[in-house]
């Protein structure tokens, strides 16, 4: 790829992963409410309510320049992740990381999160935070192996590889499951039922956001919900990204119809779920982590 | 009823037990038996109580008898469930002397109830455990005891310094985690110290009663007869109906005053009414708080219209005013008869969708089975009732072990789970939603015509007791009244049915983590308000602009009354 053409395509990742992402929320919070025979906020709340946080004075809990600039750092990380992911096209920055980068970037933003909560020093920040890293301990290897699954088959480290073996050889079984590991992962990921055990309002309060407000915590939020998209373009994107036009605008749309599905599924999960505890999300995706090692086992035999 | 004959049975073993000691025994009213003790022999009493007739303690009454030429009072009250019948051990104290000794180290149930009594009355329970204070507050200064007689209602004394209660010290390695006094999830202020080890919990400690309001005292100095079920009513914003019944049976026992059949037929249907009601809005709120939000919205959606029923027969969602002395002051229209079976057939049919949802969703299962276990002994120790006791294998009922309203002829069946978990908690309500919207039914059919109110007399004898329970949806009320001669109570006491359950919390969370924590004392349906007598609102607005009623009927009523789920 040409400077010119990264700079593009690095706009067009960025402005769908920050600017529809609240939409997103939105229209899952329109669903959740519909499932619960509630009319629920507008589709545009996210953005309201990201308006109204950034508006209001900035309180911090803890001194010093990195926490004031961790949420800034947080929405940076996904940002960063957005760049690392197809979305329609090609990656935009898939010369600066393989899926190896791209696996710590994903974690990156969870662990500013976890940094800031235990600095604030509050007995529910730290469970919180025990509790997030638990949760990443235990879905990261899910994540890895399925990206892994990926890796074998194109024979490549490099997402753009995957993706390009990907929409030459059309559906495989061991990307199949893999895909749905990889769904499985996601819920943990973006904080959804029956995993949001590290937020927990009704346990602790929120968790690592407890002491969060204003600003920083429309930055917290904005960059939760924007990682939720960016997540779900990369299940569709590497799992699933047929057909494809060769048309960045034709294959962006398709990509977040498929993301908007993706995200329709999460938030049914999330609305028909209670919360597990902490060693019960660990023991599932333990099992989920053995399962997907089979999906590896298919990719060696070339299945 | 054989009543009588135990009645009978107690007092003999008594006699035997305690000889010179037991100073008299009197019947009045025929399901209550007195007997008057040296203060000395209450432990004996007790132990003979507690392990020849398996009496369950319900509440101590202290009073100040000292107008009356008798220093203080102590009145230990049990229920003799199976016999239908209620044992008192009332003992004199001087007040130059006012020490007794405790019961709690053989009934751990008692342990409130006799800090309280030195709390209120100043009547120290010697040997007692916890030497700390219950329900005054950390700026009430020693040495007021505000149930005295001699305290007026509104003293106001300077606030003490340096009288912070002691909290309980975390054992070694462990951690305090603040559940408290203000926490989200659990709408009301209640302070739970909780002492971890990594996520499990090792111990706790409780401090409430942050919002006492001394309403016993109000029934006792500033209302009349007929104010006090107003009164009452405000003690719980869920179970209202529940206290002012429980308050007017025991003004009506104490007197002997017979109420009209259709008056108690209306009492039971209300009753019933109100539980159905709440056993809906506690399984919204144990969704809630496993952060399963959908079961929530279902339930108070169905539960919505129960309410409008309610406001149609007695001009008010809750808080209904329908009950006086003697009767009711309202009548059910004859017309709204149908339309009651008409609601609750669409009410019982959501709720069979909502049952058939829940019990078969395995991550419910892995929240709440071996949850919160409260044993069937520690269950009987403690005293607990209602649901949480049932949860744990123990069939009592007030409804059906002492008969009220017209539970004699509308016969509820109890539901009983024998593990003692959370999950056999939701069961037992689940179940006792159903039997309401049944016995509902059944009130409705079977509802006599006639009066609805007795005439009282002109006079009201005073020196008269009278205790009586009303089964609530999370356990029974007790009530007693003593009366007096100023067209008031002389003293009324109040137990609401979360003292007791509060009581084995502590139990319940041992060896549990953090997360089960909300959910094991959302289990109880805790109601601290009650628990700490004051009045609760159980609306929520989010309502920024100022909106006329009519709009905000339009506005809920639109969205609810679809029904199901869209």
């Amino acid at each position: 790829m040409s400077a010119g053409s990264i700079v593009a395509v690095a706009s067009v990742n960025l402005a769908v992963a920050l600017l529809l992402s609240p939409l997103l929320e939105g229209v899952m919070r329109k669903l959740k409410a519909a499932l619960h025979s509630r009319k629920g906020p507008p589709v545009i709340q996210p953005y309201l309510d990201l308006a109204k946080l950034l508006g209001k004075e900035d309180l911090r809990s803890a001194p010093g320049r990195l926490y004031a600039l961790t949420p800034a750092l947080t929405l940076g990380a996904v940002a960063a992740l957005a760049l690392l992911v197809p979305m329609g096209g090609p990656p935009p920055l898939a010369g600066a990381g393989d899926i190896i980068v791209l696996l710590y970037v994903a974690t990156a933003s969870a662990v500013l999160l976890v940094l800031t909560a235990l600095a604030g020093r509050g007995a529910y920040g730290a469970v919180g935070s025990s509790r997030e890293i638990m949760v990443l301990l235990s879905v990261e290897p899910v994540l890895a192996v399925a990206l892994v699954v990926g890796a074998v088959k194109a024979k490549t480290l490099a997402l753009d590889g995957i993706l390009a073996w990907q929409v030459g050889h059309g559906p495989t079984i061991s990307m199949a499951v893999a895909g749905v590991a990889f769904f499985l992962a996601l819920q943990a990921q973006v904080g959804k039922l029956p995993f949001d055990v590290a937020e927990a309002d009704q346990e602790i309060m929120g968790g690592p956001l407890i002491e969060q407000g204003g600003p920083r915590l429309a930055l917290f939020r904005w960059a939760l919900w924007t990682k939720q998209l960016v997540l779900a373009l990369l299940l569709v994107e590497l799992f699933a990204p047929w057909p494809r036009s060769g048309v960045l605008a034709i294959d962006l749309a398709l990509a977040l119809v498929k993301a908007l599905v993706v995200l329709v599924l999460v938030a049914v999960v999330d609305t028909v779920n209670p919360r597990l505890k902490v060693e019960q999300t660990m023991g599932y995706f333990m099992r989920v982590a053995f399962s997907s090692l089979a999906a590896l086992a298919f990719a060696v035999i070339g299945m | 009823m054989s009543g009588d004959d135990a009645g009978a049975r107690v007092a003999q073993a008594m006699q035997e037990q305690l000889g010179a000691a037991l100073h008299r025994v009197a019947r009045e009213p025929s399901d209550t038996v007195r007997l008057v003790i040296d203060r000395a022999a209450v432990r004996p009493a007790t132990l003979a109580l507690r392990d020849e007739f398996d009496a369950r303690f319900l509440i101590t009454v202290g009073s100040d008898r000292r107008e009356l030429g008798g220093g203080f009072g102590v009145e230990h009250i049990f229920s003799l469930d199976g016999d239908h019948l209620y044992v008192m051990l009332d003992c004199a104290v001087p007040e130059n002397d006012a020490r007794i000794d405790s019961i709690t180290p053989l009934l751990p149930g008692a342990s409130w109830a006799e800090r309280e009594l030195r709390d209120a009355i100043g009547v120290v329970p010697e040997g007692h455990p916890d030497p700390r204070r219950l329900m005054l507050a950390d700026d009430w200064p020693d040495g007021v005891f505000p149930l005295r007689r001699d305290v007026p209602y509104d003293l106001q004394p300077p606030p003490a310094t340096g009288l912070r209660p002691p909290f309980a010290d975390a054992p070694g390695g462990a951690t305090v985690l603040a559940m408290g006094p203000f926490f989200p999830v659990l709408e009301e202020p209640a302070y739970f110290r909780l002492f971890v080890e990594g996520e499990t919990i090792v111990g706790c400690d409780y401090r409430g009663f942050y919002n006492h309001r001394g309403i016993e005292k109000l029934g006792d100095s500033r209302l009349t007869y007929n104010e006090v079920p107003y009164l009452a009513e405000r003690i719980c914003g869920i179970c209202g109906f529940i206290h002012s019944t429980c308050y007017c049976q025991a003004v009506e026992k104490a007197i002997g005053l017979e109420v009209p059949r259709r008056a108690r037929f209306i009492r039971t249907l209300m009753l019933e009414l109100e539980r159905v009601h709440s056993h809906l809005l506690w399984l919204g709120i144990a969704g809630h708080i496993l952060g399963f939000d959908t079961v929530l919205m279902q339930t108070w959606r169905i539960r919505e219209p129960v309410m409008w029923l309610a406001e149609e027969i007695s001009g008010n969602r809750k808080t209904y005013g329908m009950n006086t002395v003697g009767g009711l002051r309202r009548d059910l229209r004859a017309e709204l008869v149908p339309k009651i079976l008409e609601v609750l057939a669409v009410v019982e049919r959501e709720s069979l969708a909502v049952r058939d949802a829940i019990v078969g969703d395995t991550t419910l299962h892995a929240r709440t089975r071996g949850v919160g276990v409260l044993t069937r002994e520690w269950a009987r120790s403690i005293c607990v009732v209602g649901p949480t006791a049932r949860g744990s294998g123990l069939a009592i009922d007030a409804r059906v072990d002492h008969p009220y309203a017209a539970y004699d002829e509308v016969v509820p069946r109890i539901a009983v789970q024998g593990d003692g978990d959370t999950w056999a908690r939701l069961l037992v309500r689940v179940e006792e939603l159903l039997e309401s919207i049944r016995l509902v039914r059944e009130a409705a059919r079977a509802m006599p015509t006639g009066p609805i109110l007795a005439t009282l007399p002109e006079q009201i004898p005073d020196g008269r007791t009278g205790v009586t329970l009303v089964e609530a949806p999370r356990g029974e009320a007790v009530h007693y009244v003593m009366t007096g001669g100023d067209n008031r109570p002389y003293r009324w006491r109040v137990r609401a049915p979360t003292y007791p359950n509060l009581q084995a919390v502590p139990a319940m969370i041992e060896r549990q983590t953090i997360a089960d924590v909300p959910i094991v004392l959302g289990s109880i349906d805790p109601c601290f308000s009650c628990t700490e007598r004051l009045e609760s609102v159980d609306v929520r607005s989010g309502a920024r602009r100022v909106w006329t009623r009519r709009e905000l009927e339009r506005v809920t009523r639109s969205v609810a009354g679809k029904g199901g789920a869209r």
